[in-house]
């Protein structure tokens, strides 16, 4: 079969894209962006995470372009990223220096500092609210004013309290094993492709961008029985991370002398795996290890999944997919997996011309064989 | 006052102090804009804590400035889109790069400035420690 282009679409395609902008419109609404990223936080959270970017105002954009479509806002945040310089790297951010609103523990129900629920649908009942059909302004700003009022004998201290890691409390008890800080430079997966055996940094970058469906969906199925790790939450913890930076070119910098940039808002997970290891004497102990997991915004069923996965790929093994990197760190991206699937959709007729031609030659082999 | 405390305070604040300090500069010396302010990305490194390693958590939008005062050259960067406030840090950091006297007397603001964020952080904390749980054991 020779090959033959075509061509005649662009018509249809102009039209096409009319149409799309005409449905947007036709309600005759208007999304303000302000309203996305007063209301919207969780799906702005989300689009930041799986684009890897961190901007809830271009989030809030992409969404509305979108139309909602998170698919289509991470592709178009990540595209949008494609265009814009990088020239900084930030300074190691250490957990500790997190301005915690809010820090669980599903281990201990006494850990220092305490348990601060902040805000969660953990304990909402999960029934329509059809009072928000007709919610207005000056409703809630009286319910606003309200609150507020509620806190009006409350005096702070003059100091901010930072918590300790729980982590670090059962380290100092010697429960769990201690590790010196290794700074050996992480791996950046944006600068280069993923190579197998990766590096515990590649995963981490790999996991934390993951789409938010595929990473909860394999850290479930590693739960489930296709993994071997099921752990106890041992803290997670939501709060704004500082951001420092040190000046391209200024030489002999003191730490005094970097950039604070601002902060920005992160889930941090951090799970305790029981693994059974031989001791001194060749018998069996348990002993706990970490999954690690973080990502951009509020979502903590991503971080949960991801130190699950973490802990799964810490230890490869071939009979359980959930502890197959390839599997699961070339399965995760958003852009990647979208992208290949709705290319199915594109013109194939070159492919499948093909393909019917093979069916049809097999055919004719087998009916002058029969006769 | 030096630049990570210095930035820390003209940050976290509304705004305000970071634009009075550079208008007082602006008015006084000639200012030059090395460039004009762009939308840029950092990479944020994190340390994990499960093995202490480091790891690129992703990238955060900036706005970057950059402007020239008496030969030196001052730069404003902070997470986010806001090309105005950008420029005040950088007029900022060049009138200290530059060791005008403006910049010496500006200590007891800045201080001042900085009492008042920790206070206000202080009370937003002490509000939410309202969802602080307190345990009961219970008799069975």
């Amino acid at each position: 079969m020779g090959y033959v282009p075509v061509k005649g679409g662009t018509q249809a395609i102009e039209a096409s894209i009319k149409r799309l902008t005409y449905e947007r419109l036709k309600g005759q609404e208007i999304l303000e962006i302000n309203t996305i990223l007063a209301t919207m936080s969780s799906m702005i959270d989300q689009v930041m995470s799986e684009s890897s970017l961190y901007s809830p105002e271009l989030a809030a954009l992409a969404i509305k372009q979108g139309e909602g479509s998170l698919e289509e806002a991470v592709f178009l945040m990540r595209a949008h990223r494609s265009t814009l310089p990088r020239h900084y790297y930030s300074e190691t951010v250490e957990a500790e220096t997190m301005l915690v609103e809010r820090r669980i523990s599903a281990s201990f129900k006494d850990i220092p500092g305490g348990q601060l629920l902040g805000a969660t649908y953990d304990y909402t009942h999960r029934l329509l609210d059809f009072r928000l059909l007709e919610e207005s302004m000056e409703t809630n700003r009286r319910w606003l004013e309200d609150y507020k009022s509620n806190f009006s004998a409350i005096q702070g201290s003059k100091e901010v309290v930072y918590f300790p890691k729980v982590v670090d409390y059962l380290r100092e008890e010697g429960l769990f094993e201690t590790y010196n800080p290794d700074n050996t430079a992480p791996t950046d997966v944006t600068k280069k492709s993923l190579q197998f055996p990766t590096t515990r940094s590649a995963r981490l970058q790999v996991m934390t961008r993951g789409q938010t469906g595929a990473v909860t969906s394999f850290g479930y199925a590693s739960l489930r029985g296709y993994g071997q790790v099921h752990p106890t939450v041992g803290e997670v913890r939501v709060g704004k991370i500082p951001i420092y930076t040190i000046h391209l070119n200024e030489v002999d910098q003191e730490p005094e002398d970097q950039f604070y940039i601002g902060e920005i808002r992160i889930t941090e997970v951090e799970s305790f795996v029981p693994v059974t290891v031989k001791n001194d004497n060749n018998k069996d102990e348990l002993e706990f290890e970490i999954g690690y997991g973080a990502c951009y915004g509020q979502n903590e069923t991503k971080a949960i999944a991801m130190s699950i996965l973490d802990q799964c790929l810490e230890h490869p093994n071939t009979d359980f997919p959930t502890h197959d990197e390839e599997f699961v760190l070339l399965h995760i991206d958003s852009v990647e997996s979208t992208g290949f699937i709705s290319h199915l959709k594109l013109p194939h007729y070159v492919t499948f011309q093909s393909k019917l031609d093979s069916i049809r030659q097999v055919k004719k082999e087998v009916q002058e064989v029969e006769s | 006052m030096k630049r990570r405390k210095r930035t820390e305070i003209l940050i976290q604040g509304d705004g305000s102090l970071a634009k009075a300090l550079a208008v007082s500069i602006t008015q006084k010396y000639e200012c030059r804009e090395v460039s004009v302010p762009e939308q840029g990305m950092i990479m944020v490194k994190m340390r994990e804590s499960a093995k202490n390693s480091l790891f690129y958590m992703g990238e955060v939008l900036i706005t970057e400035a950059k402007v020239e005062i008496s030969g030196k050259i001052g730069t404003g960067l902070l997470v986010g889109m806001d090309e105005q406030r950008a420029t005040h840090l950088a007029i900022i950091d060049a009138a200290y790069k530059a060791q005008l006297p403006e910049a010496a007397d500006w200590e007891h603001q800045l201080l001042e400035e900085e009492k008042k964020i920790r206070m206000a952080k202080a009370q937003q904390q002490a509000e939410l420690f309202e969802t602080k749980v307190s345990f009961e054991t219970m008799e069975v």
